[in-house]
């Protein structure tokens, strides 16, 4: 072999790579379309398909949810999980089909509308819609539910080792505590601390504000020192052996902590916090449009919403569930409601709070 | 049994140069320089409103890069990939030089460094991760032997990233060097020897500067990947800092901004890009040799 | 060499080695502790491997790698051996610009490829699936195949070759009888190579699955993610123990060659 490049073999293969790049080019210029699924408004009756792909949450379906619908309804489920909206969209987005059903939050659900990569749902198919809380319809994503069915609802708050904490937290401002220095974490989400941040100053968890967003920022980079990690749901194993002490976390993880070790305890900070709603949807691509209809009707019976509720330890949307329920999961008192908001999408501000993340994380 | 016929045209597809390099060659420019050219499109062209695309040609992302933040974060990364490498230079020389050296367990240690370099990436992550929590065995074991009254927090911080990197790429280091010791002619040394120099000249003069070439194949092979790597300081770093890797992974999932990370990502390239001039540089040989050595 | 190794030189050795090796013998150790939390040993036990077993994502995972990687290994031996023949027995006009295009994966940050196949098959609104991830594994395996058996091809004695040349024997029959058996352990090298580097790989595997698609390393980042379970422990050793023994493998056909 030669050693080093002579000079004409350096250009050619500069061009030869300019060649490539070019015809990349041409096809980068291609915009992305979405594939029309034959008949979409109406999916009709008829026999089911045998296989369904659901994409959901970690942690978020009850112990024997897909089990009993395999076993009565014949349908072998693959289940596939993930860990954050962003990571739902990038892949939807980057072209991965075969999801039947996708449980996105409200604010995901209008960027995938934005993109039209949702089926509108036949509510024919859906006997059951009557048992779901009117509260949870008709929401700003979603007014006319045509595309989603509530799954489950839940809230972000402080989560806590009542053992080994003096007093239990109250206000957001305990990240910046130094007593507990090297046993806090917030959760790796964008939305969450900065969201967390902005309403420990009393402004919207939605703001686009730069100002707001600035402080929040400061706030949030002078806690950081404080924090052990940025981690999201898994935290719930560094709670459960008393790495962590404190940790910013969803009310029904820590409910699903909380069952393994009973000194986890929950509070909703006096500043308020961000409340979600999570629904199933199925994506224009979907491949078993029938299955689909299949699951989420069966999902919507009581028993089977309180099965899904009680394993999770989120609140479900289906008024039948309630009092079917055994373990009522961590739910806020009537005037802790009115402290919360619901997260909403960014549009185009997102790009202003992906900047101040990513100044966070390097600050 | 083929006919004569058969053969003919077999000869023939096997004997010219055309043939035998038409699929690899293929499979290289449509699935490797396409897919790049596709990206340098993308980082010339603005980002959609819920991300995503829009049509037109923007400088602007490559702009955003000369922003001090970002520009920040490409030089902390840099540096920690050199840092990386060095301390992987210094651990591995002498590992080595003492296999070269080995006479009888030779093979038995070269196969005993290849290990590592073939066992999964994350496993071995993993690893650093079970040793090195609060909870974990270091602190377990000193904390049973009454060293410690609390546990040294060593998962989650820089110390933890740069282990865990050492960790991952020392065999790259290793095995290059060792492929250019084994190759140092015998007389050189024999001659020095004779000839009165001392151990730590023979060594400076001598057997260093001849397994350069060895060096740079090994500080590429870490450098590079050290570079674009993300996981360890997800992973290990508990997603406190954000080097570069980071950054492009960010922009391809929750930020969706996919021209401002291919911008990136052909910034990053740019490096990768200086380091491997210099490699080519000092001789291609090593890097085919030592690759053959690690079959 | 000559000489006598310096004591200092083969202590500072033997640490580097422990540290490469402990972690991992520790880590299979744990993975028969019957400890949840793993601070101290509380005895043997198979549980966390009988756990494996019982998950269906970890086997589909283990499967789905198993079948990607052979798959891989294969595609990628058969066109890196055709270019690394090409690249060293001939001359042609471009063979430096090939040559040079076939080191570019070499060199090109993982997550770089990743994210460009990603973009390409966006593009081209092609499904993430299997397909698209073998695609992506054979993509930047070609290269190490390549390598692998152009150092072996330019070390070989060609004077078999001409023999069987000259006794009458066409251009694919020398080639199939006579040069492929004396670059069988390259191959056998490149092929091994080719289906660790896809068995292992997490980080452009990541960026091209589709649904219902995880392979093993997938999982694996998911319960290195989620959990501290043992269960980790057991998968990560089954692994480990796969890829020893494809070691063993590789080098006692290397040696048997070398004969």
């Amino acid at each position: 072999m030669t050693k080093g490049c002579t000079r004409r073999e350096f250009i050619t293969s500069s061009l030869t790579a300019s060649v490539g790049l070019g015809l990349g080019a041409a096809l980068a210029c291609e915009p992305v379309r979405q594939e029309e699924m034959p008949g979409d408004s109406m999916v009709g009756g008829g026999a089911l398909e045998d296989e369904l792909t659901i994409y959901n949450w970690s942690d978020y379906i009850g112990t024997t949810t897909v089990s009993d619908f395999e076993r009565e309804f014949g349908v072998r489920v693959i289940y596939d999980t993930y860990e954050s909206n962003e990571d739902l969209l990038a892949k939807l987005q980057a072209g991965a089909r075969g999801y039947d059903l996708i449980c996105p939050t409200g604010y995901a659900v209008d960027v995938l509308r934005a993109f039209d990569l949702l089926a509108p749902l036949d509510r024919s198919l859906l006997s059951n819609w009557e048992n779901l809380s009117p509260e949870f319809l008709g929401r700003s994503f979603d007014p006319e539910n045509q595309y989603t069915v509530p799954w489950l609802w839940g809230l972000s708050g402080i989560a806590y080792r009542a053992d080994l904490v003096a007093s239990p937290p109250d206000s957001w401002g305990v990240f910046l505590d130094e007593a507990y220095r090297g046993k806090m974490t917030q959760p790796d989400d964008m939305r969450d601390v900065i969201g967390c941040w902005l309403k420990y100053r009393g402004h919207s968890g939605n703001s686009r504000d730069p100002e707001e967003l600035a402080q929040a920022k400061a706030d949030a980079i002078q806690a950081k020192e404080n924090l052990k990690s940025f981690v999201s749901a898994p935290v719930k194993d560094q709670l459960i052996a008393g790495d962590v002490w404190i940790a910013q976390l969803w009310n029904g993880d820590t409910a699903q902590a909380r069952a393994e070790e009973p000194e986890v305890a929950f509070k909703i900070p006096r500043e308020g916090s961000m409340l979600y709603l999570d629904s199933m949807a199925i994506p224009r691509s979907a491949r078993h449009p029938k299955a689909a209809h299949a699951f989420l009707n069966f999902i919507l019976r009581p028993e089977v919403a309180a099965g899904i509720s009680d394993r999770s330890g989120y609140g479900s949307p289906n008024a039948g569930a309630l009092p079917l329920q055994t373990r009522p999961g961590l739910v806020p008192t009537p005037e802790e409601f009115v402290r919360l908001e619901y997260q909403e999408d960014l549009a185009e501000a997102t790009a202003l709070w992906d900047r101040i993340w990513t100044e966070i994380k390097v600050g | 049994m083929r006919s004569t016929r058969q053969r003919r045209i077999l000869a023939r597809i096997v004997s010219k140069p055309s043939t035998l390099l038409a699929p690899a060659g293929i499979w290289l420019i449509v699935f490797f320089v396409v897919p790049l050219g596709v990206m340098m499109v993308y980082s010339f062209m603005p980002r959609g409103v819920y991300g995503g695309v829009d049509s037109g040609f923007t400088l602007e992302h490559y702009r955003r890069f000369l922003d001090p933040l970002y520009l920040s974060i490409l030089l902390r990364t840099t540096l920690m990939a050199a840092g990386c490498t060095t301390i992987c230079l210094a651990l591995g020389y002498p590992v080595a030089y003492a296999i070269s050296r080995a006479r009888r367990w030779k093979h038995v240690l070269l196969l005993l460094v290849i290990m590592p370099f073939w066992t999964s990436f994350l496993v071995r992550t993993f690893a650093m991760i079970f040793l090195m929590r609060d909870t974990g065995l270091i602190n377990s074991v000193l904390m049973r032997l009454g060293l410690i009254t609390e546990p040294i927090v060593m998962l989650y911080t820089p110390f933890a990233v740069m282990a865990g990197l050492v960790y991952t790429f020392l065999p790259f280091m290793i095995l290059p060097i060792y492929a250019s010791l084994e190759r140092l002619p015998t007389s050189f040394l024999e001659a020095a020897e004779v000839l009165g120099a001392k151990p730590s000249a023979r060594f400076r003069r001598i057997i260093f500067p001849l397994s350069l070439p060895g060096v740079v194949a090994g500080s590429l092979l870490v450098f590079v990947p050290a570079l674009g790597s993300f996981i360890p300081s997800d992973l290990l770093g508990g997603a406190k800092q954000m080097l570069i890797g980071n950054l492009v992974q960010n922009q391809f999932g929750a930020a969706r901004n996919w021209p401002f990370g291919s911008a990136a990502s052909f910034v990053v390239m740019a490096v990768v890009l200086l380091g491997v001039m210099a490699y080519l540089r000092s001789g291609r040989g090593e890097l085919a040799t030592s690759l053959r050595d690690i079959g | 060499m000559t000489g006598r190794l310096p004591r200092w030189l083969g202590v500072v050795a033997g640490s580097v080695f422990l540290f490469l090796h402990l972690p991992i013998l520790i880590l299979v150790a744990f993975s028969f502790n019957a400890s949840r939390f793993s601070a101290g040993w509380n005895g043997f036990t198979l549980d966390w491997y009988r756990a494996m077993t019982r998950r269906p994502d970890i086997l589909r995972g283990l499967y789905l790698s198993l079948e990607i990687g052979l798959t891989s290994a294969v595609i990628s031996t058969v066109l890196g051996t055709a270019l690394a023949l090409a690249l060293h027995r001939y001359r042609f006009r471009g063979r430096a610009t090939l040559e040079s295009m076939m080191y570019v994966p070499l060199v090109t940050p993982e997550i770089v490829v990743g994210i460009s196949l990603l973009a390409l098959f966006a593009a081209l609104n092609i499904s993430l699936g299997v397909g698209t991830i073998l695609i992506a594994h054979v993509a930047f395996s070609i290269s190490f195949v390549t390598v692998i058996i152009g150092a072996r091809l330019a070390g070989m004695d060609r004077s078999l070759e001409e023999a069987a040349l000259t006794l009458g024997a066409d251009e694919f029959t020398t080639l199939v009888r006579v040069t492929i058996p004396q670059l069988l352990p390259g191959i056998v090298a490149g092929a091994l190579l080719a289906f660790t580097l896809s068995f292992d790989d997490y980080v452009i595997t990541s960026f091209v699955t589709g649904s219902g698609t995880s392979t093993l390393p997938v999982v694996i980042y998911g319960m290195v993610r989620r959990t501290i379970e043992p269960t980790v422990n057991a998968v990560s050793a089954v692994v480990l123990g796969m890829t020893t023994l494809l070691i063993y493998v590789a080098d006692w056909i290397s040696r048997r060659g070398a004969k």
